[in-house]
């Protein structure tokens, strides 16, 4: 199959699950929600995919990003530090607002940013892999011990009365996972995702080539940290109570983390794969078995990594040649 | 924090620290291990860790076996169980390239674990009571803890035998060589899935061991583990990577600060400084604080 008829099937697939929500009765199925989920699953995955499997930074701390997205709109959201007055007359406005959404990404990419400088110079591999996790323990302390500002070991919770629909969470998931993908794949075609894969692949021909290697490393850590804050954001129009058990779960680093590895590090398509897989195993082992469900999880992570240690998007399939590395 | 504490308060403090860092630090050495011959950061190990802490329990409450006498039995289980992992789940992952399929099979052997053992024993919080548990030891005003001394006691004594094996017998010294260059160790004929299995049984004795010292002194429940997990690495990380001493008291230092900022600040901000070090650590010093600067040939 060529890649032109791997696009053109991919298009029709997008837009038949833009459309789903008007097949009369499909919102109100079970399986809307749990499309939002795998949606939601699919950016975090991405963020770590970027960071990981093109930049080759094996970061164990996207939950931390994913948990200052979140925060960040709900802090803002509940003390209405964006928009003052209008506020008042447009109760609504904090409800899947661009602006506090790009907000949320931007707290997370600084942050990023912040920590990445001296990681990214003095740490390599393991060490960094281990910084990241040290940096999300540290969040989680700052966010239980903030007060009133972030609500202390109960956290916040923003006006859950705003919620009427899924509609808006699964359109703007959907949408985020498919720029995602596009904007990733027009990435590594660019003069930056050639550094990015130079880096990752060596980085002293890297450097000996002109590539600044700090630079394009934070670059990519602070990206991949923006993808999971935005994540953390629409997270919050979904769930409304943020607290440190919720958003600063370990799950949120792992799952992605697990989805993209089984869906194949280092691809487009190995997240998107990922998280649908694995995301409905776990979820209809949450259904059938009830009590086993998360052992159901264990086993599953360690039979793809036995079985399938280069990702499903790696089997010899024709229409995702073309995004294989 | 408005007076100055007296001698005494001081002294607690650091035997609290010293003992109760101990069990971060035998954690720390199996980690160290197997991070060292198969750069794996183990994340099941506190979950290993509580497991054997239950099958004390089991032992106790089912056979009446008292829990330090156990001690030879959950080591003996521990290593066989060691190796079975690694010979079941590792030994291919361990051969390639790509680092994150180890890792990963880590992160699920600990969800399999931790739930498995909530299936089993429930998702409370469990306990192992003796006839000497309130027991302590009195001296100079300061109290220790009976089954707290112990356990230090076993993880010195852990410690110590591990660091034996590692400089006195061949296969030690082929898991040493191994931790420093895998593939100049291979080409002097030492076989790579050998001295992994060897790390990784020796790595599980030592969680049976903490399991122990957990198991008498901790209340505990199937998702205490990771916590274990996240401290052994900082100890780890303070102590310096593939250094078994080192590794000890880093769990030691870890639980020096722990102790006095518990009481000097707030129970609150405990990790915060925890994890503050162990960046600092990382960053300013990543060969650990008790290693000499390791030059690349």
């Amino acid at each position: 199959m060529s890649s032109k008829a791997g696009a053109l099937i991919a298009a029709a697939l997008v837009l038949a699950l833009a459309l789903l929500p008007f097949v009369p009765g499909a919102i109100d199925h079970y399986y809307f929600s749990l499309l939002f989920f795998v949606f939601i699953y699919a950016i975090m995955a991405q963020g770590w995919n970027l960071v990981a499997g093109y930049a080759g930074q094996i970061s164990l701390g996207q939950h931390a990003f994913f948990a200052l997205g979140a925060y960040t709109t709900a802090i803002l959201w509940t003390g209405n530090y964006l928009w003052g007055s209008l506020y008042e007359t447009h109760p609504r406005i904090y409800y899947f607002d661009p602006v506090t959404m790009v907000l949320s990404g931007l707290v997370a990419a600084v942050a990023a940013a912040l920590i990445g400088l001296p990681l990214l110079s003095k740490l390599r591999g393991d060490y960094f892999a281990l910084g990241t996790l040290g940096f999300g323990e540290i969040v989680r302390v700052l966010l239980i011990n903030g007060g009133d500002f972030t609500g202390g070991a109960f956290g916040l919770v923003a006006p859950s009365g705003t919620f009427d629909t899924l509609l808006p969470h699964y359109w703007t998931g959907l949408g985020l996972t498919v720029a995602l993908a596009i904007g990733i794949h027009l990435l590594i075609k660019s003069r930056y995702g050639l550094a990015l894969i130079a880096v990752r692949d060596d980085e002293m021909a890297a450097s000996s080539n002109g590539v600044n290697v700090l630079r394009t490393k934070v670059l990519a850590f602070a990206g991949g940290a923006f993808i999971a804050g935005i994540c953390g954001s629409l997270y919050t129009y979904y769930i409304f109570h943020v607290g440190p058990d919720s958003v600063l779960n370990l799950d949120w680093m792992l799952l992605p983390l697990m989805m993209t590895v089984v869906g194949g590090t280092g691809t487009v398509l190995g997240p998107i794969i990922g998280a649908f897989v694995m995301y409905v195993i776990f979820d209809f082992a949450r259904i059938w078995v009830p009590d086993y469900h998360p052992i159901i999880a264990g086993l599953a992570i360690i039979l793809a990594m036995l079985f399938l240690p280069n990702g499903l998007s790696r089997l010899k399939l024709g229409i995702l040649k073309p995004y294989s590395r | 924090m408005t007076e100055i504490p007296s001698l005494q308060v001081l002294l607690q403090l650091t035997v609290n620290g010293i003992l109760g860092g101990a069990m971060y630090g035998v954690a720390a050495v199996g980690l160290s291990l197997i991070f060292g011959t198969m750069r794996l950061i183990f994340l099941a190990q506190g979950a290993m860790i509580i497991l054997a802490a239950y099958f004390v329990r089991a032992l106790f409450q089912g056979l009446g076996i008292d829990p330090f006498l156990s001690l030879p039995i959950v080591i003996t289980v521990g290593a066989g169980v060691g190796w079975l992992i690694y010979q079941g789940l590792f030994r291919r992952a361990a051969a390639m390239e790509d680092r994150n399929v180890s890792l990963l099979i880590a992160v699920g052997l600990m969800f399999l674990v931790q739930n498995l053992m909530t299936v089993i024993w429930g998702g409370n919080t469990a306990g192992v009571v003796t006839s000497y548990t309130a027991s302590g030891i009195g001296a100079f005003g300061i109290r220790m803890s009976f089954t707290r001394s112990i356990g230090f006691l076993i993880a010195i004594a852990g410690t110590a035998l591990v660091m034996l094996f590692l400089k006195k017998t061949l296969v030690g010294k082929a898991v040493r060589a191994a931790s420093e260059d895998m593939t100049s160790a291979a080409l002097l004929g030492i076989s790579p899935h050998r001295v992994n299995a060897i790390a990784f049984s020796i790595g599980l004795a030592l969680a049976g061991a903490a399991g122990v010292a957990v198991a008498t002194t901790f209340p505990f429940n199937p998702f205490a583990g990771f916590v274990f997990s996240l401290k052994a690495l900082v100890a780890l990380a303070i102590g310096g990577i593939g250094n078994v001493a080192g590794a000890l008291a880093g769990g030691i230092i870890l639980g020096l600060i722990e102790a006095y900022v518990q009481y000097f600040i707030s129970g609150g901000w405990t990790n915060a400084f925890g994890y503050g070090v162990f960046l600092l650590v990382l960053m300013l010093k990543p060969e650990g604080l008790f290693s000499r600067p390791y030059k690349k040939a």
